[in-house]
């Protein structure tokens, strides 16, 4: 015990009343991510967040490929958001490159962004549900979202990472029936989530398990520069979409929904909220799109930019994510960094936890809208 | 199986032979035959036609078929049948085995997906089987540092117990109990206490942090709604008189103690959800916080142990409940009479007419009673498993709060509605009921 | 306001050119300059405005003044939080850049600006991480929010930010013991 340790490992001196736990990667309730927690009886004293288990280098590895050879790469963090994810990437590079997206494409954008958003949201609804142990409100979730995948499919060849936004605009049209497709399965879709209010958020046990819980103030929701619904449920209306709209936003009318509370049982209801917003979305959306058009600006192999340097940033579904590119003039960018919604509101989860009961821990850590692998790019 | 066979010797051929004649020669004579002595002591054999079962006799039954009548009759009578068979451990494990595969079928068409399908021919009903056997040949681990005479015991104490609690539960009248005790009620609570012990000793045993926690959640838990339990239960003895299982039962032969205490039954059904470990109330076995509880460390057939024991135990408070509230085995006759012409006159099939002396095995009136159990039992649990699709997990303070303020309160209240009811001279002796 | 939204393709008209860094010929968004005019009058030399584009301000500041330019953009300027921290290795010019991209929640003026401040740390070719002169002092106190996204910084390229309460590893093992990963001389294996 006296040789040398290797770095990174210290020894620990057993407290008489505090327990570390390690809420683990091979934890059913933790997620790919790591929490150290310190235990006085029920009480949580410390939480000590150690991400990093899904680290796979995302934006070193992006300065080796070039612009168009990054999609497939860059979308990766959330592969069942992956739109989303590439949204702010490809505004960037159409604006180093100064492309031009034609109409038709845009629209189509938001409508896989906002599919996406609901998709994405309900794996997080599902996984939320189990966390606190109520099993239908895992399959429920994990059953409904089937519907928008498979339109997703029908869309853009893929059901998850579908690697569907390119610079200039979309990989390829979409097929001939596609506005009847897509209507009838967000008309069920909507009606589908319209019940989970009645099993989850008027579920009295629901209730007096996230009411109060993990309360997080306006003043320090923007202190600790949260985004997203955690930011939204705390009473500040900063929705990306209206406040800095991209693509074609600024013609669809985006309702944004917020909650006073703060407090888990908030957090948990404003995505859900959301995904109603998002049904209306898609139905202005189609119905406004051109009906013919181009999809995508011809680009020339190995495109490359001038000495620049962009940050774009769009909604998705954990919150705001943002892309700086630095651009050298080269076909490969020279860095490329994504801030992620997810890696931005890890701040709150040491914050909120002190203090806590160890029941409440999974109730709101999660209710963050915390996605691990997306934090850890 | 290799599937190369040695190279075949005679010698070894013959020698292999004789090695198992004479193990067999060996085992039958030192432990085969002492055995049957055993047992033959302890049996009570059968007095068939004025003479003593012999196994000479015993064997005959295989030709006449109808001098089996009276031996399976003197068989169903012995003290063995009624542990082993009905109402004792075989009849309990049958509706447990019953209770996993119908909860995990109506859990999943609530909650939009099929549950079992593939195993067995019909919507998966050989599942069980399978993972039966799948359990039975698992590895079983032992952490390294646990305490092991205990950490093996835990879940054969578990099963032994539950098992114990399923013999004092009467299944129908005249006597079909394992344990016919006066004092049962009592006997039932004594047998329920030992439940958090077995508890905290596999939590503690297993020397790990989550069954620490498990096992303390559990202790917590089950201390906390003994008292709800035991004190909803007070009013129907008051008004019955009596501690016996069977008694009660036979006092509601013309309504069910539902009707005038119903705050009562309400208390001991979410009492009861809480010493089964059930949803919502299943925090020991929190997965998302504490891997599994007190579970974690159990793999193998010693998880297969304590799923039995746990579905023995829900069996077991479903029916006394049923005895308790809803009647017991009350219920109008609806079992028709055994045919009087095959009593005395035998089965006809065309020249033969086959007689069965000692029929009818047994009586229309317990079969009656057995019907009508069983399906207040089956009612009973559905209303056990169907929580479990519609509620989350509770907290433990929470479950605290209500175990200990509000349900005592209202079982004080169920209690002075007993009182009152008793001396207003409505029920209990006396009475105008 | 009166900026446009999309892309800011206002300063160049053809496809080709490459929007510059450097002052413009053509007239600067009204707004975001009336923003780094009052940076300018303040601080005068000891900030640089590199670039004023719609929507988006470049400034860079040394790092012994990055402190109070802070400062005096989260309380004159009501930029509340920041929303990204981004290091970037420049070995040909010997420094490591670190970029600050600040926005606003609560002054709906702003809610479409980002403020990208800049401050760099020399680099060092053997770095030592935590034991060198790459150093820099740590906007925590400033901007909370940039608690965990100095600590990636610090790991990823080697810079130590000193007032920060927790100058540890966060994405990478803890028995990491090779070059910073995203500086230019780490190589990926195999490419």
């Amino acid at each position: 015990m006296t040789a040398q340790l290797p770095p990174g490992l210290e020894i620990e001196k057993l407290d008489e009343r505090i327990m570390t736990l390690n809420v683990g990667p091979q934890h059913p309730g933790s997620g790919h991510m790591r929490l150290i927690v310190k235990v006085d009886g029920d009480y949580i004293v410390s939480c000590d967040p150690d991400p990093g288990y899904v680290h796979r280098g995302e934006e070193k590895m992006a300065e080796y490929r070039n612009y168009i050879t990054n999609i497939p790469h860059l979308e990766r963090p959330v592969i069942h958001d992956s739109c989303n994810v590439l949204y702010p990437y490809c505004l960037g590079v159409e604006e180093i490159l100064g492309l031009e997206v034609p109409e038709r494409a845009k629209y189509l954008r938001v409508i896989a962004s906002e599919l996406n958003r609901c998709v994405y949201t309900q794996y997080w609804l599902a996984i939320y549900g189990i966390f606190l142990g109520h099993s239908t409100m895992f399959m429920w979730p994990a059953g409904d979202r089937e519907f928008l995948i498979d339109a997703l499919e029908k869309m853009t060849g893929a059901r998850v990472t579908h690697a569907y936004f390119v610079p200039g605009g979309i990989r390829n049209d979409v097929p001939a029936n596609f506005e009847d497709m897509v209507l009838r399965r967000v008309d069920y879709f909507e009606k589908r989530i319209k019940e989970y209010a009645a099993i989850f958020y008027d579920n009295p046990i629901l209730i007096s398990r996230t009411r109060d819980a993990g309360v997080l103030s306006r003043e320090d929701a923007i202190r600790l520069g949260t985004t997203g619904s955690t930011l939204r449920a705390s009473g500040v209306d900063f929705d990306l979409r209206t406040k800095e709209p991209y693509d074609v936003y600024e013609e669809l009318d985006v309702k944004v929904n917020t909650l006073k509370a703060g407090d888990s049982y908030a957090r948990s209801k404003i995505p859900w909220l959301d995904m109603l917003e998002s049904c209306n979305i898609i139905r202005q959306a189609v119905q406004k799109m051109p009906k013919s058009g181009s999809v995508r600006v011809k680009l020339k192999p190995n495109p490359k930019g001038g000495n620049t340097e962009v940050y774009k940033r769009v909604e998705s579904g954990r919150g705001s994510l943002g892309c700086y590119i630095v651009s050298d003039s080269k076909p490969e960018p020279y860095r490329v960094k994504m801030s992620v919604g997810s890696f931005r509101n890890l701040i709150c989860m040491p914050y909120l936890l002190k203090g806590e009961k160890l029941g409440n821990m999974p109730a709101v850590y999660w209710s963050l809208n915390y996605w691990p692998v997306e934090a850890d790019r | 199986m290799s599937a190369i066979a040695p190279k075949f010797r005679l010698g070894y051929f013959l020698k292999s032979i004789l090695d198992n004649t004479f193990w067999g020669i060996i085992l039958l004579t030192l432990v085969g035959i002492p055995l049957v002595m055993m047992l033959l002591f302890y049996l009570e054999l059968p007095v068939i036609n004025g003479k003593l079962l012999s196994p000479y006799l015993a064997f005959t039954t295989l030709a006449d078929p109808s001098r089996q009548i009276p031996l399976i009759k003197s068989l169903m009578q012995t003290d063995f049948f009624r542990i082993a068979a009905f109402p004792g451990f075989g009849f309990a494990a049958l509706v447990a085995a019953g209770t996993i595969f119908v909860e995990r079928k109506m859990l999943a068409k609530l909650q939009l997906r099929v549950g079992p399908f593939y195993c067995g021919k019909i919507e998966g009903i050989l599942q069980l089987m399978s993972d039966g056997i799948k359990l039975l040949s698992k590895e079983i681990i032992i952490p390294a540092k646990a305490d092991k005479p205990i950490f093996w015991a835990a879940p054969v104490l578990f099963v032994a117990t539950a098992a114990a609690f399923v013999s004092l539960i009467p299944a129908a009248g005249n006597g079909w109990v394992v344990a016919n005790v006066d004092v049962g009620i009592i006997a039932v609570f004594a047998v329920i206490g030992f439940f958090p012990v077995i508890t905290v000793l596999s939590s503690w045993s297993a020397n790990s942090k989550f069954p620490f926690i498990g096992g303390i959640r559990a202790l917590h838990q089950m201390v906390s709604f003994e008292i709800p339990l035991i004190l909803s239960v007070l009013g129907v003895v008051i008004l019955t008189g009596t501690l016996n299982l069977t008694e009660i039962v036979e006092s509601q032969h013309t309504y069910w103690w539902i009707v005038f205490l119903p705050i009562g039954a309400i208390v001991f059904f979410i009492a009861m959800l809480a010493e089964l470990e059930r949803i919502p109330f299943d925090l020991p076995e929190a997965e998302s916080e504490i891997v599994a509880g007190w579970l974690t460390e159990f793999s193998g057939m010693m998880y297969g142990l304590v799923q039995l024991g746990s579905y023995l135990k829900l069996y077991a408070f479903a029916a006394l409940f049923v005895v308790l509230f809803l009647g017991g085995w009350n219920g109008p006759n609806v079992w028709p009479p055994f045919p009087a012409e095959i009593i005395e006159k035998g089965i006809e099939m065309g020249p033969i007419t086959a007689r069965f002396p000692g029929l009818p095995l047994l009586d229309q009136q317990m079969l009656n009673d057995v019907l009508w159990f069983v399906i207040k039992v089956v009612g009973v649990i559905f209303f056990i498993l169907l929580p479990r699709g519609v509620f989350p997990r509770i907290r433990i303070d929470l479950l605290l709060h209500i175990g200990w303020y509000k349900l005592i309160g209202l079982s004080f209240v169920n209690i002075f509605i007993a009182l009152g009811l008793l001396y207003a001279g409505v029920l209990g002796p006396g009475g105008i009921l | 306001m009166s900026t446009e939204e999309t892309k800011p393709a206002a300063p160049a008209e053809s496809k080709e050119t490459k929007p510059v860094a450097k002052a413009e010929p053509k007239e600067l968004p009204a707004f975001e300059k009336s923003i780094s005019d009052k940076l300018e009058k303040k601080f005068g030399s000891k900030t640089t405005i590199e670039f004023v584009k719609p929507t988006r301000i470049r400034v860079k500041v040394n790092k012994e003044n990055v402190l109070e330019v802070a400062k005096f953009i989260r309380d004159e300027l009501h930029f509340d939080h920041a929303e990204s921290v981004s290091g970037v290795d420049y070995p040909s010019k010997k420094e490591i850049e670190v970029v600050y991209h600040l926005g606003s929640y609560t002054d709906p003026d702003l809610a479409k600006q980002i403020l990208t401040l800049v401050t760099s740390a020399t680099r060092e070719e053997n770095p030592n991480p935590g034991n060198d002169s790459t150093r820099l002092p740590s906007l925590r106190e400033i901007f909370y929010s940039v608690e965990f996204h100095e600590r990636e910084c610090f790991e990823m390229l080697g810079v130590f930010f000193e007032g920060h309460p927790d100058n540890r590893r966060l994405l990478l093992p803890e028995d990491w013991a090779d070059l910073p990963p995203m500086r230019k001389d780490f190589k990926i294996k195999g490419r």
